[in-house]
């Protein structure tokens, strides 16, 4: 199935190849996704867009090990995460990703430092969970439960969540779709300090085109293909962006 | 430390609210009966072994009229008997002088000097016999109690047709009389019944028993211990020249058996009641964690995001259940002791113990977590595994709509078009949520059942003391003779004052045989119109009493199978001991023992005397001016064994019900823990269902109540299939207990009057209403404007 083989260049920390995916309902089975090959490089922050329906979350979830492709391989180093088992791909999504959702998926009942805890307590080479809060500027709050914080907030705490993991790849599902214009700025910024600072490599997926200048690559994704491809040598601040 | 994931089940486990309380109810009073009905069970199971030990209990009794010390001596040759005990038995009157009403005794032979024997007594107070005097007794505790009686007392006792003072030098209990009965009652009456320990030497010379006995007490070898028949045989036709009376074992000694059934029973309960109340526990905690986890789709989809394994999001979800089943248990555990305690302390009215005390066994304590956090554990299985089998991409997404379509009752259009929309609605949600209406419906029969059936048998005592102390037995005043009398006794108990009516009773005492089935008994000569006792039959209709051949009480004929017509063989016990065949001419049924009547005139013939009476039976009228100079010629007229007043034995048999009324009120509680849990937990869960559904009833101008009624509605729709579905299981139960307890000594009667059934639904009604009042003050305070906005 491979043509290249697995993704040893150490440029690269995620190769896709020919990925596809298709969902039976009912009797009528439906392709989400086909022929999806591409890399994603470490410590590049990558934005893939495309409209709704277009396959993007249904393609977050197989690189973030939360879902297996029907067909292809997704090569993490020497593991192939299309063939893992799901004991494998818990252990994948404990040691190498982190997750941020578009509605924080926060567990109402802790508050925003334990919510980081519910992280770390799984991880080999956690952050500090009170200095991540601060990174991400909750230091101040990090004792409120989720409904005592704003929208912006909360995903602030999300943020935290999955960075204080200490991962490889930072898996971003419309981060900002869920929040107000501003505050959506500032989540750009903090992602794109975190990128900068840390040399995360980060994915974010959105419908919204005009994040797209703040990245180093923009895929763009149509009816569950990819539509283009195209290298971003000087991404704008998001500051300069606006929607 | 703890983790956060254990922050956030202990903070769930707080937010579940009402929800919790309900399940936590159900289980605390599961671990509850589970706790005191085990810890009744091993307390008193351990005071019967320890106070049998102390009191070396005999394993066989056997009286006869009057045998010599130096042939009973030879039963000890008899292969399996390891040590016999003869001693004197009989039965007197006392006289005490502050009593005006004659009571009843049982006079007992104990060594003139201390020492280890058989049916050993326990001393209370006072001491043993001393050297002073020969008429010295020991009166039994109970007895003693009731009347003041303490040791240096004197007290007068009919013994031998002479009336005899004796002093009082202590009082004791013995492990025969655990519960202490005068024959042919069924509740222990210390008021008019005692025992009284003489010494050897004196009772020889008042009984005119010298070198004699006229009963046997002893133990057998382990071999023979459960199986004493054979043994018995051997003995009693060793004893034959001396007429053998009667001759039993240990399990059907009159205090042991009671004793012993009651043991025995609350065994089966303390199985059958906790599992009723764990199972229905464990069902509603599955409709609750079904609904916890899909409420927590999205988390267990985070959590398997951010890397846990299936087996700890596993884990997670059953502590939740363990939690909830450990916390309910641990406040059962307190409540199983308080109730031991003072089921107990009613045990300690009937039953008469050296210590019967509370202890706590902890293998029954730790078996009453164990099972709660198993059931626990069990309710919640398949909710963790529902939410094990999420795929974590799936879980992330939202819950699919929950499917509409059309419920069965929908294809009778008649009956549905005309049905409001709000009854629609009402019994769509009643047949969609099968998992929750099903375990609604069987929670609520099994309250309704447990209703029913305690009803049931509080209908049961009452008809039970009405049919034999009113339809069957209707003396006010019964004489019980020594020997035989004839004519001249009943002639002088008639003319006794306030005596309106004197009717002879004979009763031989004998064996009944038909084939290789044998029972001892009683014939009882009467009348045959007699007016002071009237057989019935089930309907309580008269039983003629015939001319010639026995009416026998259908449980003795069932034993025997006899049918009427057939013939029985008798041997009587007493007077000419000859072997006699009768016809079984009628059969009569009664609920206590079993009687077997006959014309007096046809026994006495039989027994080959002109006419004989054993007692009389009296109706009195007049007043308590009357009654009491009736009493004291009573108490002079010699002869007498025994006197039973009718109003003393039902007074006695209502005090049982009394008893009973409590247990009956914890059974009415227990069902309504059942109701109302379960019903509240299937209403709240379908609130916060519908949180939006409600929410737009009230956007729509609904008022707070309508949106309630449609909840009522749905309750009690649930709360009706299940009463009627719990009321035949109540009978049936009912009937079941009906045949555990049918025993030769003592029958219930299955009678349901219509107040069983009305009482029933009431109270259920009456649970679903409390219940429905919590929901709709949860209603109440839903701030619809945010739930309209609920992501579902």
């Amino acid at each position: 199935m491979s043509a290249s083989g697995p993704a040893t260049e150490s440029g690269t920390l995620l190769q896709i190849e020919d990925v596809g995916k298709t969902f039976q309902m009912g009797e009528v089975a439906v392709e989400v996704l086909r022929d999806i090959s591409f890399d994603v490089r470490r410590g590049e922050l990558l934005v893939m867009v495309g409209p709704s329906g277009s396959g993007k979350t249904t393609l977050l979830n197989i690189m973030g090990g939360l879902d297996t492709p029907t067909v292809g391989d997704i090569w993490y180093g020497e593991q192939n995460l299309a063939v893992a088992s799901p004991r494998e791909l818990t252990r994948y999504r404990r040691e190498h990703v982190g997750f941020v959702f578009q509605f924080y998926n926060l567990v109402p009942n802790l508050t925003a430092r334990e919510n980081v805890f519910v992280a770390t307590e799984i991880s080999k080479k956690p952050l500090d969970v009170d200095e991540t809060l601060e990174m991400v500027g909750l230091g101040e709050r990090m004792d409120h439960f989720p409904s005592q914080l704003s929208g912006g907030e909360q995903q602030r705490v999300a943020i935290a969540r999955a960075l204080a993991k200490n991962p490889q790849l930072l898996l971003c599902d419309e981060p900002t779709g869920a929040l107000d214009y501003e505050t959506g700025k500032n989540m750009l910024r903090l992602l794109v300090d975190l990128s900068n600072t840390l040399g995360k490599t980060i994915l974010i997926i959105t419908h919204n085109t005009a994040i797209a200048p703040v990245a180093n690559r923009v895929i763009r994704l149509r009816s569950g293909e990819i539509h283009e491809v195209h290298d971003n040598p000087h991404p704008q601040p998001p500051e300069e962006i606006t929607w | 430390m703890v983790s956060a994931l254990d922050r956030k089940l202990l903070r769930e486990v707080r937010a579940t609210g009402a929800m919790l309380i309900a399940i936590t109810s159900i289980i605390a009073v599961g671990v509850m009966c589970f706790v005191y009905m085990r810890s009744a069970y091993y307390n008193l199971s351990l005071a019967k072994f320890r106070y049998y030990n102390q009191c070396r209990m005999a394993d066989f009794w056997i009286e006869v009229k009057k045998a010599p010390l130096v042939d009973v001596d030879r039963l000890i040759d008899v292969p399996g008997v390891t040590a016999i005990r003869p001693r004197i038995q009989f039965f007197a009157t006392v006289d005490l002088e502050r009593v005006i009403a004659p009571l009843n005794g049982l006079v007992l032979s104990l060594p003139d000097l201390r020492k280890p024997i058989i049916n050993d007594i326990v001393m209370q107070s006072g001491g043993y016999f001393t050297d002073r005097r020969a008429n010295e007794v020991i009166v039994n505790s109970a007895f003693a109690r009731k009347h003041g009686i303490r040791p240096g007392h004197t007290i007068h006792l009919l013994l031998n047709n002479r009336r005899q003072e004796l002093h009082v030098v202590g009082t004791a209990i013995s492990s025969e009389f655990v519960y202490l009965v005068s024959p042919g009652s069924l509740a222990p009456d210390p008021e008019h019944f005692g025992v009284f320990y003489i010494k050897r030497t004196y009772a020889e010379e008042v009984f005119d028993f010298e070198g004699a006995t006229n009963q046997i007490v002893g133990l057998l070898d382990p071999a023979h211990k459960e199986t004493p028949g054979e043994v018995l045989r051997r003995m009693e036709v060793m004893l034959e020249p001396y007429g053998v009376a009667t001759s039993y074992g240990l399990r059907t000694q009159t205090s042991n058996q009671f004793l012993s059934d009651e043991i025995q029973g609350l065994g089966v309960f303390s199985t059958i009641m906790p599992a009723i109340f764990l199972a229905v526990a464990a069902l509603v905690l599955n409709v609750l964690m079904i609904r916890l986890i899909d409420q927590q789709r999205t988390i267990i989809g985070t959590l398997k995001a951010l890397g846990y394994y299936d087996s700890q999001i596993f884990l997670h979800y059953t502590k939740f259940a363990m939690a909830v089943g450990l916390f309910a248990s641990l406040i059962g555990l307190g409540l199983g002791y308080a109730m031991s305690h003072f089921v107990l302390s009613i045990y300690k009215m009937f039953y008469e113990f050296p210590s019967l005390e509370n202890h706590i066994f902890p293998g029954t304590y730790l078996g009453g977590v164990a099972v709660a956090v198993l059931c626990a554990l069990i309710g919640s299985l398949q909710a963790a595994r529902l939410g094990l089998s999420l795929k974590p991409a799936e879980a992330m997404r939202p819950k699919p709509p929950p499917q509409g379509g059309e419920i069965w009752l929908e294809h009778f259009s008649g009956f549905w078009s005309r049905l409001s929309f709000g009854w629609r609605l009402v019994l769509r949600n009643v047949f969609r949520h099968k998992l929750r209406t099903s375990v609604g419906i069987f929670a609520t029969s099994l309250g309704a059942g447990l209703l029913t059936c305690g009803f049931i048998l509080t209908s049961a005592i009452a008809f039970l003391i009405n049919f034999q102390f009113e339809l069957v037995t209707r003396s006010d005043v019964d004489l019980h003779f020594k020997d035989e009398q004839g004519r001249p006794a009943l002639l002088e108990a008639a003319n006794l004052p306030g005596v309106s009516l004197a009717e002879p009773q004979f009763d031989v005492s004998c064996t009944f045989v038909n084939g290789p089935h044998r029972r001892r008994g009683a014939i009882s000569g009467l009348l045959p119109h007699s007016q002071l006792t009237t057989p019935r039959d089930v309907d309580g209709e008269r039983v003629r009493i015939p001319s010639v051949g026995l009416a026998m009480s259908s449980k003795l004929a069932e034993i025997l199978h006899l049918r009427p017509g057939d013939h029985v063989t008798v041997l009587p016990t007493q007077g000419r001991r000859e072997e006699l065949h009768v016809p079984v001419t009628a059969l009569s049924d009664s609920y206590i023992g079993m009687a077997v009547y006959a014309d007096i005139d046809y026994l006495s013939h039989l027994m080959g005397e002109e006419f004989a009476v054993t007692g009389v039976q009296l109706a009195v009228d007049g007043g308590e001016l009357q009654r009491n100079s009736l009493y004291r010629e009573i108490k002079q007229l010699p002869g007498v064994q025994s006197v039973n007043v009718r109003a003393d034995v039902i007074r006695n048999m209502e005090f049982i019900v009394e008893t009973q009324r409590i247990f009956i009120v914890f059974v009415v509680l227990f069902a309504g823990v059942i109701f109302f849990s379960s019903l509240l937990n299937s209403s709240l869960v379908g609130l916060a269902e519908r949180r939006r559904e409600v929410a737009t009833f009230r956007v729509l101008g609904y008022n707070e109540w309508q949106v309630g009624g449609l909840f009522l509605r749905e309750s009690l729709v649930v709360n009706s299939l299940g009463t009627l579905l719990g009321l035949p299981l109540g009978y049936a139960l009912a009937w079941v207990l009906a045949r555990v307890y049918d025993t030769e000594m003592f029958r219930f009667p299955l009678v349901a009057p219509t107040w069983v059934w009305y009482a029933a639904v009431g109270m259920a009604i009456v649970f679903a209403l409390t219940a429905h009042a919590v929901v709709q003050r949860a209603i109440n305070r839903l701030d619809w404007l945010d739930a309209s906005k609920t992501k579902e």
